[in-house]
């Protein structure tokens, strides 16, 4: 008997370490070949280099000092900034919003809480693609320029949900006794919210944020409808490389990207995983 | 003055109700449900002739789908009821292929220790943040004819010539499944991480085989969370247009490329709107299925 579980549970970890390859291959294959000398198969190892590592972060070298390459990176590096600067203001205005419905519907009873509630998880069920679409036609059909702003408009819309539902789990946990407590102690609405309720939701609106921030740096589908000409960002430049023809340095900004999500995802996780 | 406190408190939470809700409510009233609603009527408008729509109202954008058109210059296509198709029977095979992959891994995690537990969730769940891009970039350095995959093969042996995998039906259901695993993965590992153990060694006792076991008592138990990842699964597989976009080329169309190409290249926005109302349609048709679904596992808990 105890034989029989002992093989069952190898084969179940043999099975792990399979699953775990097929997860992580893809990615590792990335790291490995971003330092691959070869400029034109990219999955020939022709020798370590940092070539590409050096182009993308602008710096010019024997091989990358044509004028086609100097435009490229400095597309690059405009898709980079509008990246950042529509995943800081999409999280800003997304974490606001969805705090405060997340805050409402807990605290408050009200006629219309059933249908926030309901409302909120609609843009999560709905595939990507319609909402991208139903923003174009709305934006044209009103006569908004596509530009960044409509970008973070669209982004809003569904990572207010994202927030909303983090948040929630957060408060589902909290004791509301707390807050009764405090108001009982002569505190005010205000001062019970800043001094009580914000910092016992604080991990869970970080966590919200970081999430919010972290989907937005990395939106695809939505982005790719409403970026005007000028306004491309980070997932939809290297959209494009994948059906124009793939260059070498894509490695080097997989990589980059990589690291980037990792450090924001853990310290996310980190956050979410402590107890209140 | 006693009667006037509480009835400024109630005020207070009232006008602080207010502050809280108004600004996100005029926000996805504006930017989320007046668009939805603007698609909803455009898919049944006429096109313009140079992009746009003219008001007039039509159901020939459904009849080109599903079957009915004037023989002016809306033509029935069964074309389109066949990418449909396509999409359902990509999605459902991307739907199949991630539980078989999930299924023995959440077992796997759900027996061990609780600190293994947790890291292993998060090494799970790290690849979701992953961006999507590189993830399917991984999957073209990998299936190219040039790729990693054939060159380890032809390395080896076993094959002389490259296999044509990169644009193709499957090259596509492996970069769908790719994606989704985590989709699966976490509803799936939540109803099998409250599975009784105990039940099954009871099976086991009273003689049951594995294949019963598995039949009669682990199958039910996890059911809700291989709906429910399913459901989350095929969901984004239906109307993805990226994975077919990188991984298909120009050879696998599903019905999202199709709604892309109706907005972006065709121009034809009514056509467009109304496919993706068909996508919504099956999306909505599946969620009723699944609530339904619950509310009787919920009543036979409460029978029991």
């Amino acid at each position: 008997m105890l034989k029989s579980l002992r093989k069952r549970i190898s084969a179940l970890s043999v099975y792990g370490f399979f699953f775990f390859a097929f997860v992580y291959a893809p990615i590792l294959l990335i790291v490995v070949f971003s330092f691959n000398a070869n400029p034109v198969n990219m999955m020939i190892w022709d020798g370590f280099t940092f070539e590409w590592y050096k182009t993308i972060f602008g710096y010019q070298t024997a091989l990358t000092e044509s004028a086609l390459y100097i435009d490229s990176t400095e597309k690059l590096h405009d898709a980079v900034k509008n990246s950042l600067l529509i995943a800081f203001t999409t999280t800003l205005i997304s974490t606001v919003f969805g705090t405060a419905i997340a805050l409402a519907v807990a605290r408050f009873r009200f006629r219309l809480r059933g249908f926030y509630r309901g409302l909120m998880f609609v843009p999560m069920i709905m595939p990507d693609i319609i909402l991208g679409i139903a923003l174009l036609v709305f934006f044209v059909s009103v006569g908004i320029n596509l530009s960044v702003v409509t970008i973070i408009i669209g982004h809003c819309t569904f990572l207010t949900s994202y927030v909303f539902v983090v948040v929630s789990a957060r408060i589902a946990d909290m004791d509301e006794a707390l807050e009764e407590a405090s108001s009982d102690l002569g505190a005010d609405g205000w001062t019970t919210f800043r001094r009580v309720t914000l910092p016992m939701i604080l991990p869970g609106v970080i966590g919200g944020a970081l999430l919010a921030f972290i989907i937005s740096m990395d939106d695809l589908v939505i982005t790719y409808f409403i970026a005007g000409v000028d306004s491309t960002t980070l997932p939809v430049h290297i959209f494009g490389m994948l059906r124009r023809g793939i260059k070498p340095e894509i490695n080097a900004i997989a990589t980059v990207m990589l690291l980037f999500s990792i450090v924001i995802a853990t310290v996310g996780l980190y956050l979410r995983s402590r107890k209140p | 003055m006693t009667m006037w406190k509480p009835k400024s408190l109630a005020q207070r939470r009232k006008l602080m109700l207010f502050g809280l809700l108004t600004p996100p409510t005029v926000f996805l009233a504006v930017f989320f449900i007046v668009p939805l609603g603007i698609m909803l009527v455009y898919s049944f408008l006429e096109p313009g002739l140079y992009g746009g729509v003219v008001w007039s109202f039509s159901d020939l954008n459904y009849g080109r789908i599903l079957g009915w058109a004037d023989t002016k210059y809306e033509k029935f296509d069964p074309v389109y009821l066949g990418i449909l198709f396509t999409s359902v029977r990509l999605a459902g095979l991307t739907v199949l292929l991630t539980m078989l992959i999930c299924y023995p891994a959440a077992f796997w995690i759900s027996r061990m220790s609780a600190g293994k537990k947790n890291l292993f969730l998060f090494l799970i769940t790290l690849p979701f943040f992953v961006s999507l891009v590189v993830r399917l970039f991984a999957w073209v350095l990998i299936l190219r004819p040039t790729g990693f995959l054939n060159q380890a093969l032809i390395g080896l042996g076993i094959i002389n010539e490259p296999l044509e995998i990169i644009y193709t039906d499957l090259a596509v259901i492996i970069g769908m499944t790719y994606v989704f695993i985590p989709f699966m993965f976490l509803p799936l590992y939540a109803s099998v991480e409250k599975l009784d153990m105990s039940l099954i060694e009871a099976s086991a006792d009273l003689g049951g085989t594995k294949l019963q076991t598995f039949l009669r008592i682990i199958l039910p138990a996890t059911l809700p969370g291989i709906v429910g990842g399913s459901i989350i699964v095929f969901i984004p597989a239906l109307g993805n247009f990226i994975v077919p976009s990188v991984l298909g080329g120009a050879k696998v169309l599903m019905i999202g490329n199709l709604i892309e190409q109706q907005f972006l290249s065709a121009r034809n926005w009514p056509f467009g709107a109304a496919l993706g109302m068909m996508v919504m349609g099956t999306v909505l048709i599946l969620l009723i299925y699944y609530v339904r679904l619950l509310s009787r596992e919920d009543k036979n808990a409460e029978a029991k």
